[in-house]
């Protein structure tokens, strides 16, 4: 049974230094010195990466919360303490960024629910279809992994051009007779279709690695009992639905809390394909592109306080949703 | 319908007994599940949708100026190399490569010199704190990233690191610290115990333990952690957009992202330059792929 140390956070080496036991043996005994030695060799191996830690890690988060407080437009020698009042404004008191953060939360929201159930209800069948394939399968792995692969602006941008309204989905779309799902206007330009075409690309991106770990799966389910199962009379449909599905929960719990934090706090896909505002007219707005707004593109304005509160808020969404997603494991396995 | 000889209950729905019962109605137990047509034509649909960016993007690359004017034909009338030879040459794109070049190898570098050496702590070491410790840094991977662009970019321009090559490898180095220790400390504490004791036994010390037993052992987690690396580090835009300001030191994103910019996007242009970054990781990856996913598998096993 597959089981998933990503979200688990287990203490490391838990079994394998344990499994020797503490003085079983006159040469392995542990003397007290060599105990010291071993952890003073230990933190001098951890230095670099936790000096590297101190200096951008903790003083940047540092810095950040303190920022959360404050107003400030970056070039101004003052800050102005202004306690809680950012996160207030985000949330309800300002008539200009209350607004905005509440239909950027509410695309994030759909978003967050659409990027997970679509990967998931992709990727499964898709795993299962390759397990089938004993032919082709590496060549295939390869071409299903080339979007996660790329990811990137440079893929985003060759989605803008095949968007565009003379672009290749148009084009497809009237040569399979299928013109009148066509954007005239372009998928990306249509305020109906922009949100939903992100979502698919972002689904696009998202399904290899969920497909590669539900194959990892599969595989190391007991082919002896799936044949049982096909013997018994089981379809094919019930084979994968009721005994393999049930079996790799702890894969799908991966595979939506990988895709949930990507939705909550990637925006490279929106920021690439449309734009800083998220075009047309702030529909594809959503929380990580309204902070990064926020931060770096309203030139002389004071907003980076509200920048960093909004950043903070994303923070305890994730760590709340990481709670919840550790539970949900913890109760299926 | 027969009923079990046995005091199974008659099969309910959704709860199919996995034992064999005496088979009947399937005369060979080797057939497949489903058949190969439908199982071939629906993964090679996949591949198509897979493969669509791409494909146009490749058509678009050796679109002449001229085939423009019909941008729903996939196939170019008069197709061209001229566009992506320009592009290589009159943008500077070898330049802007060996900036991306430089960039990622010493991310990649940074980032398994330093959390190789983490990881043999956590993984293979016992000291007070490690625990703690560890959970600390795996719990940084659910910090969003926008939350530390804006100090990072802040501190940086202090420290007078902003625009330079160096200011954008170290936050990325440290932005992959959760992964990568997660990944190479389950693969070093999977290593067996033996190994190092016989290491001990023969004189050698924690230092050539790790150099000479450790690294050579966990070679398929280096791969993936250097892959998993790699492949964000060669596309990264965020951070590099917002700290390079110097045409010179432009990784291939940020100067992709410029042919944009400038007047009305011509997409044959835009689909050789996206064409130049993405050859490169495609081929590391058909090169690696073997490493790379199994390493992945090991890691995700546990």
């Amino acid at each position: 049974m597959a089981s998933l140390s990503v979200s688990k956070t287990p203490p490391p080496a838990s079994a394998a230094p344990r499994a020797t036991p503490a003085g079983s043996t006159g040469s392995t005994r542990r003397g007290p010195r060599r105990r010291v030695r071993e952890a003073v060799t230990a933190y001098a191996f951890l230095t670099p990466a936790v000096l590297l830690f101190l200096a951008l890690g903790l003083y940047t988060l540092g810095y950040g919360l303190a920022l959360s407080g404050a107003t400030w437009n970056g070039f101004s020698p003052e800050w102005t303490w202004v306690g809680l009042d950012n996160y207030l404004d985000l949330l309800y008191r300002s008539p200009v960024y209350a607004p905005i953060v509440r239909s950027a939360a509410l695309h994030t929201l759909v978003v967050m629910i659409a990027v997970p159930l679509l990967t998931v209800a992709i990727s499964f069948p898709l795993a299962v279809l390759l397990n089938n394939a004993a032919r082709l399968r590496t060549m295939m792995r390869t071409v299903f992994f080339l979007p996660y692969v790329t990811s990137g602006i440079a893929v985003y941008l060759a989605w803008q051009y095949v968007l565009r309204p003379d672009g290749g989905v148009n084009a497809l779309l009237r040569a399979l007779g299928l013109g009148t799902l066509a954007q005239p206007q372009g998928f990306l330009g249509n305020p109906a279709t922009a949100l939903p075409t992100v979502i698919v690309v972002m689904v696009w991106t998202a399904v290899p690695v969920g497909m590669l770990l539900y194959l990892t799966g599969l595989q190391s389910l007991d082919p002896a009992m799936l044949e049982a199962a096909s013997l018994d009379g089981a379809g094919w449909w019930r084979t994968n639905m009721h005994i393999a599905w049930p079996l790799l929960r702890p894969i799908t719990a991966a595979v939506i809390l990988l895709n949930l934090r990507e939705a909550l706090q990637g925006f490279q896909t929106f920021l690439v394909m449309t734009g800083p505002e998220g075009a047309p007219g702030g529909k594809t707005n959503v929380l990580g592109l309204q902070a990064y707004h926020l931060a770096f593109l309203e030139q002389m304005q004071p907003t980076l306080g509200l920048a960093s509160a909004l950043g903070w808020l994303l923070f305890l969404i994730a760590i709340l949703l990481a709670a919840l997603n550790l539970r949900a494991l913890r109760s299926t396995t | 319908m027969t009923t079990p000889t046995t005091t199974m209950t008659p099969s309910t729905a959704g709860g199919v007994p996995a034992r064999v019962r005496p088979a009947h109605g399937r005369p060979r137990s080797g057939k497949p599940l489903l058949p190969r047509v439908i199982v071939y034509t629906l993964l090679l649909c996949y591949a198509v949708v897979s493969l669509f960016p791409f494909a146009w993007m490749v058509s678009g690359s050796l679109k002449s100026d001229q085939d423009m004017r019909d941008p729903g034909a996939f196939v170019p009338h008069h197709p061209t190399l001229e566009i992506l030879t320009h592009t290589w040459s009159q943008l500077d794109f070898l330049s802007y490569f060996l900036n991306s070049l430089k960039v990622t190898g010493l991310t990649v570098l940074g980032v398994l010199v330093l959390y190789s050496l983490a990881a043999y702590a956590f993984g293979v070491l016992r000291f007070p704190g490690r625990t703690v410790l560890y959970r600390f840094f795996v719990a940084l991977l659910f910090v969003p990233s926008v939350t530390v662009l804006l100090p990072i970019v802040l501190l940086e321009n202090e420290a007078g690191l902003l625009g330079t090559h160096l200011g954008l490898i170290l936050p990325l180095i440290n932005g992959t610290a959760p992964l990568s220790i997660l990944l190479l400390t389950t693969a070093m504490a999977g290593v067996p115990r033996e190994l190092r004791e016989a290491a001990t036994m023969d004189g050698a010390g924690e230092l050539r333990t790790f150099l000479q037993v450790y690294l050579p052992s966990i070679r398929p987690a280096l791969v993936t952690v250097a892959m998993l690396t790699a492949i964000p580090t060669w596309n990264e835009y965020l951070l590099t957009r917002v700290s390079l300001t110097e045409p010179t030191a432009f990784t291939l994103p940020i100067a992709l992202q410029n042919l944009t910019t400038s007047g009305v996007p011509q997409y044959n242009v835009l689909m050789a330059g996206a064409l130049i970054v993405v050859l490169p990781v495609i081929i590391l990856f058909t090169c690696l792929q073997r490493y790379f996913v199994n390493g992945l598998i090991g890691a995700v096993k546990g």
